[in-house]
C-alpha cells in the first residue's frame, strides 16, 4: 500500500453497534487505524479490533449511525494510529484523538509518531531529579513532584480532584526552564471540560499547554487512545524540543472502564471485576513512558488522577496504579478544606531527589518530616482527647492539637485560584511548626531552627 | 423620733456615700463597657468593610479574569479560523492546479502511470475507468483504488505536514 494509491475495501459484510465487519481485506493487522468513507463523502475513523484471514472487525469512533453496507469504503492505514508531533500542539484544544475543537486547522507537525509509543529504554533512563513546583502548598511542601516522576492523585467521587488537577496544570512550573503541560481529560462531562478549559485558558494562550478533551459521550475506543496521544505529544516536546513536560491524565478510572468495555467487545477473558487481565501491564505501558533520558534536557512527568470507586483503595484501578506509580497524593473527605489532601496518607517516593539543598530549601526534607511526625502525634492526641476530653490532655499534647489546626488553616487550606510561591509555602510551614515548643522539634537542625523558628508568645 | 434620726444620720450618710460611690463605679463601668462595645463595634465594622472590600476586589479580579479569558479565547478563535480558511483555500488551489493537468500534453502518460500505480496497489485484476475530473479510479471485487486528480491533490496537501504552517508563519 502506498500513500498515493491506498486500497479502499468495499466489502462491508455486517454492521453491528459500533462495529463494521469488512470482508476481502489483505495484510490488515490488529489495532490498525482505518478511515471509513460514507456514500455522502463523510469520513469517519476507527481501529481494527480483530482480524481473521480476510475479515477485519473495525470499531468506528463516531459510531455506525447512517452507514450502509453498500457504498461504504474502508481504507486501512497500514499500521496503528500515528499523529503529527511538534510545537504545533501548544495552545491547541483538541478532542481525544487530536482533532481540533478550537475552530483551527488540523494540528500540523514536523514529524509523526505512533500513538502507542514505547516505554523508555531502561538503560537510557535517568532517575527523576529536580522539582516541578505545583504552587499547591500541601504538594510542594510534603509530597514534592519531581521531574520524570509518576505521582498519582487518588480521590473519591464528589471530591474536587479535577479542580486540583487543573489548578496544578495551570500554575505548575520548573523555575525558569522551558516548561509545558499536556492535559488529557478522559471521560469528562461537558461542564467539567468547560471548567478545565477555563482554568487552563491563560496557559493555552501563552502557548505553554495542549488540552485534549475526551468527553463522557465520546466513544470508548477514543478514550483508550487519549492518554497515549497525550504522552506521544509530550515525548516529542520533552525529548526533541527539550522542554520539561507535565502530563495530567484525569480521570484514569474512566480510561480503565473504557479498556474493560473494549476488552469485552474483543471477547477477552475478564479478570478481577471484569477488567482485562492485562490491566496492570496496560497501565504500566502508559505510566512508564514518563522519565528522563541520558543526554537529553527535557523530562516527562505524569500526574494521573483517578477516582476510587466507592472510596475503595483496594479496587483494581487504584491498586494496580499504586504498584506502578512512585507515590500518591490522597484526597480525603476527612480533610475539611480544599485541596483536601490527606498529608499522612500521601507520599512522594521520589521527593528526596527533588527537594532539599540546591533544589528547593536546605531544610525542606527535615521540615516535611517534622510536620508529618507532628501531625501523627497530633492524631494520637486527638484520639486520646475523644476519650478523656481535651481539657484532660497535657499542655504539650494540646500544643500538638493546635499545631494540627494551624497546619489545616495556614498551610493546607488554599484558594482554587491561588498559586503559592515556594517562599510563601515555607513561610507558612515555619508558622505551623512554630506553634510547637522548640524542644519538640527534634528533627530540625539548630541552624535551621535559628533561621526559621518563631515561637509564639 | 428626731433623736433616732439624728442617731442614724451617720449611718444614712455612710449609706448614701456608699450608694453614690457604687453608682459612680457602676457609671464608670458602664462607660467603660460602652466604650469597649463601641470600640468592638467599630472594629467589627472596620473588619466587615475591609472584608467586603477584599471580597469585592476578589470578585472584581475574578470577573476581570473571566472577561480577559473570554476576550483572549475569541481573539484566538478568530486567528485559528483564519488559519483553517487559508489551509482550505490552499487545498482548493491545489485541486484546481492538479485538475488542470488534464489539458497538459503529458496527461495520457500520467493516466498510464496512475493505472500502473493503482494496479500495483490493489491488484492486477482491477478494472480501470477514467474519473470525470481527471485521473483514474480502479475497481474490483470488494476493492477500489481512487487515483482521481482531486484525491491525489488532497493527499499531496495532507502530506505537507508542518510545511503547510508556513502559510501563517511570521
Amino acid at each position: 500500500m502506498t500513500v498515493w494509491a491506498p486500497v479502499e475495501y468495499t466489502g462491508v459484510a455486517e454492521l453491528r453497534g459500533p462495529l463494521v465487519l469488512v470482508r476481502g481485506v489483505r495484510g490488515v493487522g490488529w489495532d490498525e487505524y482505518a478511515t471509513i468513507e460514507l456514500e455522502s463523502g463523510e469520513r469517519r475513523h476507527g481501529l481494527v479490533l480483530e482480524t481473521d484471514r480476510d475479515l477485519a472487525v473495525v470499531q468506528v469512533f463516531e459510531g455506525t449511525a447512517g452507514l450502509r453496507a453498500e457504498g461504504t469504503r474502508v481504507t486501512f492505514a497500514g499500521g496503528p494510529l500515528r499523529v503529527p508531533v511538534g510545537a504545533g500542539w501548544l495552545g491547541r484544544v483538541c478532542d481525544g484523538r487530536g482533532r481540533p475543537l478550537d475552530g483551527g486547522p488540523p494540528v500540523l507537525g514536523a514529524a509523526d509518531a505512533a500513538v502507542n509509543g514505547f516505554p523508555l529504554n531502561p538503560t537510557r533512563r535517568e532517575p527523576p531529579s529536580e522539582p516541578v513546583l505545583t504552587g499547591i502548598s500541601a504538594v510542594d511542601a510534603l509530597t514534592t513532584l519531581v521531574r520524570g516522576q509518576k505521582l498519582a492523585v487518588f480521590s473519591s467521587g464528589g471530591l474536587p480532584h479535577l479542580e486540583l488537577a487543573a489548578q496544578i496544570a495551570a500554575q505548575a512550573d520548573t523555575g525558569g526552564t522551558a516548561f509545558a503541560v499536556v492535559f488529557a481529560a478522559i471521560g469528562l462531562t461537558h461542564a467539567d471540560a468547560a471548567s478545565v478549559r477555563d482554568t487552563l485558558e491563560e496557559r493555552l494562550a501563552a502557548g505553554e499547554s495542549a488540552l485534549l478533551l475526551n468527553l463522557a459521550d465520546d466513544p470508548v475506543i477514543e478514550r483508550v487512545l487519549t492518554p497515549r496521544l497525550a504522552l506521544t505529544v509530550a515525548e516529542y516536546l520533552a525529548f526533541e524540543l527539550e522542554r520539561h513536560v507535565l502530563v495530567v491524565l484525569a480521570d484514569m478510572t474512566s480510561y480503565c472502564e473504557a479498556l474493560r468495555e473494549v476488552s469485552s467487545a474483543r471477547g477477552e477473558i475478564p479478570a478481577r471485576r471484569a477488567y482485562p487481565g492485562y490491566l496492570y501491564s496496560d497501565l504500566a505501558s502508559l505510566y512508564e513512558r514518563c522519565g528522563r533520558v541520558t543526554g537529553l534536557a527535557g523530562s516527562v512527568t505524569v500526574l494521573p488522577v483517578l477516582t476510587m470507586p466507592a472510596g475503595d483503595i483496594t479496587h483494581p484501578v487504584p491498586d494496580l496504579t499504586g504498584y506502578i506509580t512512585e507515590g500518591q497524593i490522597l484526597l480525603s473527605r476527612d480533610v475539611p478544606v480544599y485541596p483536601h489532601v490527606d498529608p499522612l496518607s500521601s507520599l512522594s517516593r521520589m521527593m528526596r531527589a527533588g527537594a532539599g539543598p540546591g533544589r528547593t530549601r536546605p531544610e525542606h526534607l527535615d521540615l516535611a518530616a517534622q510536620i508529618l511526625a507532628a501531625l501523627a502525634r497530633a492524631r494520637q492526641a486527638a484520639e486520646l482527647a475523644e476519650l478523656v476530653g481535651e481539657s484532660a490532655l497535657g499542655a504539650v499534647d494540646r500544643r500538638y492539637l493546635a499545631m494540627a489546626e494551624a497546619f489545616t488553616n495556614v498551610l493546607l487550606a488554599q484558594r482554587r485560584d491561588e498559586a503559592r510561591s515556594l517562599d510563601e509555602t515555607f513561610e507558612r510551614a515555619w508558622r505551623v511548626v512554630s506553634v510547637l515548643p522548640r524542644r519538640e522539634l527534634s528533627m530540625l537542625s539548630p541552624a535551621a531552627l535559628d533561621a526559621g523558628y518563631r515561637e509564639r508568645t | 423620733m428626731t433623736a433616732i434620726r439624728e442617731a442614724l444620720e451617720p449611718v444614712a450618710a455612710a449609706l448614701v456615700r456608699r450608694a453614690r460611690l457604687d453608682a459612680d463605679a457602676m457609671i464608670a463601668a458602664a462607660g467603660r463597657d460602652a466604650e469597649r462595645t463601641l470600640a468592638e463595634a467599630r472594629r467589627a465594622v472596620r473588619h466587615a468593610v475591609e472584608e467586603a472590600g477584599e471580597r469585592g476586589a476578589a470578585e472584581g479580579r475574578a470577573q476581570a479574569r473571566v472577561a480577559r479569558i473570554r476576550a483572549g479565547r475569541r481573539a484566538r478563535a478568530v486567528e485559528l479560523a483564519a488559519r483553517r480558511e487559508v489551509l482550505a483555500e490552499m487545498r482548493e488551489r491545489a485541486v484546481a492546479a492538479v485538475t488542470a493537468l488534464r489539458d497538459d500534453p503529458c496527461y495520457p502518460r500520467l493516466v498510464e502511470r496512475l493505472t500502473e500505480l493503482a494496479r500495483a496497489s490493489g491488484g492486477a485484476d482491477l478494472t480501470v475507468r477514467e474519473h470525470p475530473e481527471g485521473g483514474i479510479v480502479a475497481e474490483g471485487r470488494g476493492r477500489r483504488v481512487d487515483c482521481s486528480l482531486p484525491a491525489l491533490a488532497g493527499r499531496a496537501v495532507d502530506a505537507l505536514g508542518a510545511e503547510a504552517a508556513r502559510l501563517w508563519a511570521p
